[in-house]
């Protein structure tokens, strides 16, 4: 799949993730929309699905695998790829098993970040 | 015989230095010692018996002979009768003259040979009248035997004679009462032995029995004084010094050592709570970590496409989250910090506060909700703020393992109403604790956490805590209807006893 067509969200309520992955993110030649708020995120994808949702797992409201699920039980071909703050193999290995694409740890290079994304995109079905 | 007899003088002499290294040691053992109120009872109890002893003996050895001595008297009184029946036969018959002179004689060597001892149980006067009464009535038998048989002459014999037996009978009498009343004195004299002995046994009795079951009764109070985490130390209250003083100073060593040990307890659980802040914080360091790195990286890859504010925006940001994880940092570093117990007067709801951020994490990694409640114008309060962290840490994190996904805490801290405190309430609708763990649940290594996820040293360590700056720490809890600590601090304007001794 061309980057340019692929979509991307990403959510983490720390608001400079945001800030500085939506230019790291863009540079794929993918469009990207960032939010803090994991229920206004939510209520977006609903109306405008994306290919790729990049989500923080621990968030006070919401949290990342609820978000998975959530993803998942609305679009099911969504590649989703899990932030962890502290990267524990049973948190790992729960959103494998529930269907995250990959997790990254914090903290993670934009560049990292984005050799996770490519490989995503190339998974997607066209 | 001369080695032997040397021998027996190193004995003797060691014999004598065994008695005075009694002695000193008595003198040594102040008398309020239960050892030396023993040595001083058996010692008049020894003494006591062997007086009554003694004068068992005595009695028994005058008894025997105020016995052999009546037998004596009443000798002497049938001589004396024998010698008036011959001379009333010689005087009737004109025979026994010799026989009369001869019994005379015994019953004269029976007085010559006692007289001391007539003398003593008559009187000298007396005595001496029973001897001039026999030389008279010897003469006149000397008379008689001449053959002066005057009426004149029959009277003085007859006189004498009479005097002689009533003598003789008095003699007799006399000493049956002395013996009598020996008798009655050897009657009555076990019966005063018991009555002593029982006074003596009772005042014994009722002085020890004092002493032990007080002093008991008193170390009973201490063991569970000192088994609650009160350390303060035994005083000694008695103006003597006896056992129990002893171990009243061995129990003061005890308690020294044991708050030692519970100081260690309280570090070690610190590092235990340490331990599990320390996967939150390194959680909550994470954040601002990535967030430099994500600016530090952007703002090298773009860095010559950046506009100057850009790379300004970058630049602060970089600054504000190295200031996010220096303070991180810090507030685990205030709290591991190892310092001296350092009471003074603080803000509770400050030291809350704190308590709270150190554990947000666990909070956020639970899922659990936080309700705060702080009263306004609460007045300081007297304790270590590590101390008191260290407790608000630890209760906020058994009412996180207590709690499902989306249960609530809730925190509130007011003045009370009896002065002098302040409280502060840990609660959580969680599952509630049994009666049955309630009443177990500040001992020390008592959990009802898996294996591996407590050791049951964070309310006993916290209850120590508590208990040393002056408060008290009490729990409510319903099964199904959660848990709530109350925590009760002493303020600035009451302060305790306990703490300003610590």
């Amino acid at each position: 799949m061309d980057m340019k067509n692929i979509k991307i969200m990403v959510i983490d309520d720390e608001s400079i993730v945001g800030k500085r992955l939506k230019p790291a993110l863009e540079k794929t030649g993918a469009q990207v929309e960032t939010f803090e708020d994991p229920e206004s995120a939510l209520a977006h994808f609903y109306e405008n699905p994306t290919d790729i949702v990049v989500t923080d797992i621990r968030m006070d409201k919401i949290d990342g695998i609820e978000i998975l699920d959530r993803v998942l039980a609305k679009s099911g071909q969504t590649k989703v790829i899990i932030i962890t703050g502290y990267a524990t193999v049973e948190i790992a290995r729960e959103a494998l098993s529930k269907g995250a694409f990959d997790f990254i740890a914090k903290p993670f290079k934009p560049s990292d970040l984005r050799v996770i994304i490519e490989r995503a995109a190339q998974d997607l079905t066209p | 015989m001369l080695i032997i007899s040397s021998k027996e003088a190193i004995q003797f002499l060691r014999e004598i230095g065994r008695i005075m290294n009694l002695l000193r040691m008595i003198r040594n053992h102040p008398l309020g010692s239960i050892r030396a109120k023993l040595i001083v009872s058996f010692i008049g109890f020894f003494l006591l018996c062997t007086m009554i002893s003694v004068g068992s003996i005595w009695m028994l050895y005058v008894l025997e002979k105020k016995i052999d001595f009546l037998e004596i008297a009443n000798n002497y009184m049938v001589e004396i009768q024998q010698v008036r029946r011959y001379e009333k036969n010689y005087l009737l018959y004109g025979t026994n003259l010799g026989d009369a002179v001869e019994h005379l004689n015994l019953a004269r060597n029976i007085l010559t040979q006692n007289q001391k001892t007539i003398e003593k149980i008559l009187g000298r006067n007396h005595s001496a009248t029973m001897v001039q009464y026999m030389t008279e009535y010897n003469d006149q038998i000397a008379n008689l035997g001449l053959g002066k048989r005057s009426q004149a002459d029959m009277a003085l014999l007859r006189n004498a004679g009479s005097q002689m037996v009533t003598f003789a009978e008095e003699f007799v009498t006399k000493e049956r009462e002395a013996m009598g009343r020996m008798f009655r004195m050897a009657r009555h004299a076990p019966v005063y032995f018991i009555g002593v002995l029982l006074v003596m046994m009772i005042f014994i009795f009722i002085t020890l029995t004092r002493q032990l079951v007080m002093s008991l009764n008193r170390f009973m109070t201490y063991t569970k004084r000192i088994g609650e985490g009160d350390f303060t130390p035994i005083l000694q209250k008695k103006h003597y010094s006896d056992e129990f003083s002893q171990l009243a100073d061995a129990f003061n060593q005890m308690v020294k050592e044991l708050d030692h040990r519970h100081e260690i307890l309280v570090q070690s659980h610190k590092l235990r709570a340490i331990g599990t802040l320390v996967a939150g914080v390194a959680h909550e360091l994470n954040n601002p970590l990535n967030n430099s790195m994500l600016t530090a990286s952007m703002l090298k890859e773009d860095f010559g496409l950046l506009s100057e504010e850009d790379k300004m925006d970058m630049i602060d940001d970089m600054i504000h989250e190295t200031e996010r994880s220096q303070r991180i940092v810090r507030e685990l570093l205030d709290f591991a910090r190892e310092s001296e117990t350092h009471i003074k007067p603080l803000k509770v709801e400050a030291i809350m506060k704190d308590s709270i951020r150190l554990v947000a994490n666990q909070i956020k990694m639970a899922k659990v909700r936080m309700d705060v409640d702080f009263s306004e114008e609460l007045p300081p309060i007297h304790g270590d703020e590590q101390m008191l962290k260290q407790v608000f840490v630890n209760l906020i994190l058994n009412a996180v393992d207590a709690l499902p996904a989306k249960g609530c805490i809730r925190i509130s801290i007011h003045k009370k109403e009896t002065p002098g405190y302040v409280t502060v309430d840990i609660n959580d609708d969680g599952p509630g604790i049994p009666e049955h763990v309630q009443a177990r649940i500040f001992e020390p290594f008592f959990t009802t956490k898996a294996k591996g996820k407590g050791v049951g040293l964070g309310l006993s360590v916290s209850r120590g805590i508590i208990r040393k700056l002056g408060g008290y720490i009490t729990l409510a809890s319903e099964p199904g209807k959660g848990t709530t600590f109350t925590v009760a601090i002493p303020t600035t304007d009451f302060p305790s006893k306990i703490m300003s001794e610590t």
